[in-house]
């Protein structure tokens, strides 16, 4: 499994985010605090998820209107 | 004192809002959106139940169309600042609040925008419907109007102006001041894109809370600072809600709406509604056997209209009525009711009107002695 960062920029889309993914079988999801450079978007918060299927994951966050910034 | 003053704001706080602010000044007493330490995330996991909560209360589809603000009244100029320029026509109701009119004409005075009244007073729903339909013109972006007249109670048929906002392809606004809480709302139903909240009234918050819901995507904040994201750039992206949200929210206030919506769910706002509107039938009934009133509207017993009674003594204007009913201990607001769209409308622009409302604590009993008062001093 590989780990990605989410960025969501605001953390109602995070938590958002993170419970949609929960709900849809991804059990290794939390929101975290984006650190500066992960993403180059200063500070935030983002979907740490575990996952080999990173594309589904992404698939499913934007079909259910979660704004996604940038995957790293 | 007897409180008849509930649609200015209620006076009534259920527990459900009290054990609402008190957790969060008890617990809950970081700042959410801000910081990633467990206290900040507790807070913010909470209000963004909230948002869920209150998205769900509203028919509203998504938790992040959902932002707070400090009263109705901004987030009124929020949709209107933030969505409308380079000269969009924007239809309002010839019954709207200074709320609705003063940013209204504001931005149609700075060339931003232009606006238009349509006709309310004295049409049918249908006949409100055919008008509307009738000044629409390729240039009107928005439809924004009241839900119901803060002075005469006068409910406007929203659900038909939304299907024809959605036919015509046309942004639809709607002030709730009045009746969110004691109406059904359903955003996705009716059409509502962009739906404005005064949580202090009927949904029993704290004062100093609004709520601003808005399906449509595109909205410019209308206060600039802080969102808690992307902080290294100038440039603040309007992502909702926290875009449209800068500065520290009143994480108090947002528990006791909360509370607020506990609170009418288990009441059941159809109660509500009916306890208050006995009382405005009792009132509206007493003022006609006693032949010294005047009253505006027809006896208010449909759904045409919110409990909100409008009247006056035929031997005094409103003010000074006012003042000795407060003499009397007996709280209604006159005046204007900072509506003098209402008031022209109505023909009471000179004398303005004594605004009789009842709250869901507002007791028969109460009203009765009121109407014995009525009868006794004057």
């Amino acid at each position: 499994m590989q780990r990605y960062n989410i960025i969501t920029g605001t953390v109602t889309h995070a938590i958002k985010g993170r419970d949609i993914l929960l709900q849809n079988g991804y059990s290794k999801v939390r929101v975290e605090r984006t650190a500066k450079g992960i993403g180059a978007y200063g500070c935030g918060y983002g979907i740490v998820i575990d996952t080999d299927n990173i594309a589904n994951a992404e698939l499913l966050l934007r079909s259910n209107s979660v704004k996604i910034l940038k995957i790293v | 004192m007897y409180y008849f003053d509930n649609a200015a704001t209620t006076d009534f706080v259920p527990k459900q809002v009290i054990n609402s602010v008190r957790e969060a000044m008890l617990h809950f007493s970081a700042n959410p959106g801000r910081s990633g330490h467990k206290s900040a995330m507790s807070v913010t996991e909470e209000i963004y139940k909230i948002r869920k909560k209150t998205a769900a209360f509203f028919g509203a589809e998504n938790p992040d169309d959902v932002i707070f603000t400090a009263n109705c009244t901004q987030s009124i100029n929020t949709v209107l600042n933030g969505t409308l320029d380079d000269g969009a026509e924007v239809l309002v109701s010839d019954i709207e609040h200074n709320a609705v009119m003063r940013p209204v004409f504001a931005l149609s005075d700075m060339g931003k925008i232009k606006f238009r009244k349509f006709t309310t007073y004295g049409l049918s729903d249908d006949e409100i419907i055919s008008h509307i339909s009738c000044i629409i013109s390729e240039k009107t972006r928005m439809i924004f109007c009241t839900h119901a007249s803060n002075v005469f109670g006068r409910v406007l048929p929203i659900e038909k102006i939304g299907e024809l906002c959605s036919e015509k392809g046309i942004l639809f606004g709607v002030d709730a001041a009045q009746t969110a809480g004691i109406l059904p709302i359903d955003m996705k139903a009716m059409n509502i894109d962009y739906l404005c909240i005064a949580p202090h009234k009927g949904l029993y918050a704290p004062m100093g809370t609004g709520i601003l819901i808005a399906a449509e995507s595109f909205i410019k904040p209308l206060i600039y600072g802080g969102t808690g994201y992307n902080s290294e750039s100038f440039f603040q992206m309007p992502l909702k809600p926290e875009g449209v949200e800068s500065g520290t929210l009143n994480v108090p206030g947002i528990f006791g709406i909360s509370g607020g919506i506990d609170f009418v769910n288990e009441m059941n706002r159809k109660n509500i509604l009916r306890h208050e509107r006995r009382l405005c039938l009792k009132l509206y009934d007493f003022l006609i056997k006693n032949g010294k009133y005047r009253l505006y509207t027809p006896r208010p017993d449909t759904d045409s209209f919110v409990p909100v009674l409008s009247f006056n003594h035929t031997n005094y204007d409103s003010e000074t009525f006012g003042r000795m009913l407060d003499e009397k201990n007996f709280a209604l607001r006159s005046g204007l009711h900072c509506a003098p769209a209402a008031h022209e409308a109505y023909g009471t622009m000179d004398i303005g009107t004594v605004r009789f409302a009842p709250g869901v604590n507002t007791s028969e009993k109460e009203t009765e002695d009121f109407c014995s008062a009525l009868e006794k001093i004057f």
